[in-house]
């Protein structure tokens, strides 16, 4: 499989990845909800007194003592589902905000003018085309600017002949690059 | 040691990114608040129903509390369960669709670069982090335009002549040291 082929092949943002992050959610939510049901098991499973009077009391002095026991078993549920939801998030996103990151960097790089180097990612990271895509782009910016510095020193070559020879193949070389750069637009 | 030291310069990997992830994190919190809110809300408002009905009935076959609300507290646990894992599976989806549209947009702007178009603008989607990418690769192609077009400029005005030989000659090696500035 060559380049351009290989990377239109290959999906941005893999199915198994999208899955694998619904199945953590789903464990997690799992986990959140199940120690929700804990709290209340606990909070509300202590036995009834045997007697009429007894169970009556029992209910309804429970009624001032469940709200604020509701709200403590909801916030603890929250705090809980949200910290591990909040690392899941941070875990699974961060094999697209990494690679999104090092291209930022190696952008950053090419507009200060220091060398820019073949950008890779990491394994199991996603979208891995935009990689390729940019790699082949400064390839091809580097491949016309060889041909640019090879017509250039062609050029330069006859300088061993005489003056005008010279200057007329200078002249050439300089209308074919400026020709050759107005694919650029 | 010379390694040691090597390793310790190089930039570490930043495992957060605010900007894409955080917006994530606080939307994942805020349909968890939500479904916690809601589920404290009915569930409050029938077991105090439910628990005064009960005391008045006088039914008692209950051990205890739990065994009265239990029906209850199962089918609003399953629905705390569905809401949210069906609202967090719908933000998922959509952050990959926004992913895949303002990603593969990039990836087809790179694309045309390669083919030399420079100019025509990413027009990733507008959330946030996608559209600030979309603005650095277009601020990179940009500068590249800028840059071949100068060298162009230049190299016509040059290939034009009416020039002496010693300055055809140094303007000749500017242009030679402006060429290698490309792509460095």
């Amino acid at each position: 499989m060559t380049g351009p082929k290989a990377a239109g092949d290959i999906a941005l943002v893999q199915r198994r990845y999208v899955y694998g992050l619904l199945l953590r959610l789903c464990v997690n939510t799992i986990g959140g909800v199940g120690i929700l049901f804990l709290i209340l098991y606990f909070a509300l499973s202590r036995p009834l007194p045997g007697d009429y009077s007894g169970v009556f009391h029992a209910l309804r002095n429970l009624s001032p003592f469940l709200r604020p026991i509701l709200a403590i078993s909801v916030l603890l549920y929250a705090l809980l589902a949200c910290g591990s939801t909040s690392a899941l998030c941070v875990y699974i996103l961060h094999k697209v905000a990494g690679p999104l990151y090092r291209i930022e960097l190696v952008l950053d790089q090419y507009r200060s003018g220091t060398h820019t180097r073949t950008v890779s990612f990491r394994n199991g990271d996603q979208i891995q085309p935009l990689a390729h895509t940019f790699n082949q782009w400064i390839g091809s910016l580097r491949r016309d600017r060889n041909r640019w510095l090879a017509t250039m020193m062609d050029a330069e070559r006859h300088c061993l002949q005489d003056e005008a020879t010279c200057r007329a193949e200078m002249e050439g070389a300089l209308r074919k690059i400026a020709g050759d750069m107005a694919r650029y637009r | 040691m010379k390694t040691r030291i090597l390793q310790s310069r190089q930039p570490r990997i930043r495992y957060v990114s605010p900007r894409f992830q955080g917006p994530a994190v606080l939307a994942f919190a805020a349909i968890i608040a939500i479904g916690g809110v809601i589920f404290w809300k009915l569930v409050d408002s029938q077991f105090q129903r439910v628990f005064l009905h009960t005391a008045i009935r006088g039914h008692y076959t209950f051990d205890s509390a739990y065994d009265i609300v239990r029906d209850l507290l199962s089918w609003h646990l399953a629905g705390l369960f569905f809401g949210v894992f069906l609202a967090g599976s719908v933000l998922v989806l959509f952050l990959v669709a926004a992913t895949r549209n303002g990603i593969g947009k990039a990836v087809d702007s790179l694309r045309a670069s390669a083919d030399g178009d420079l100019s025509t603008p990413t027009g990733t989607c507008p959330i946030g982090e996608f559209n600030r990418f979309g603005e650095k690769i277009d601020g990179a192609r940009s500068d590249t335009l800028a840059s071949v077009e100068m060298i162009r400029g230049n190299a016509a005005e040059l290939a034009a002549g009416g020039m002496s030989p010693e300055e055809f000659r140094l303007r000749w090696d500017e242009l030679k040291q402006q060429i290698r500035t490309i792509a460095p």
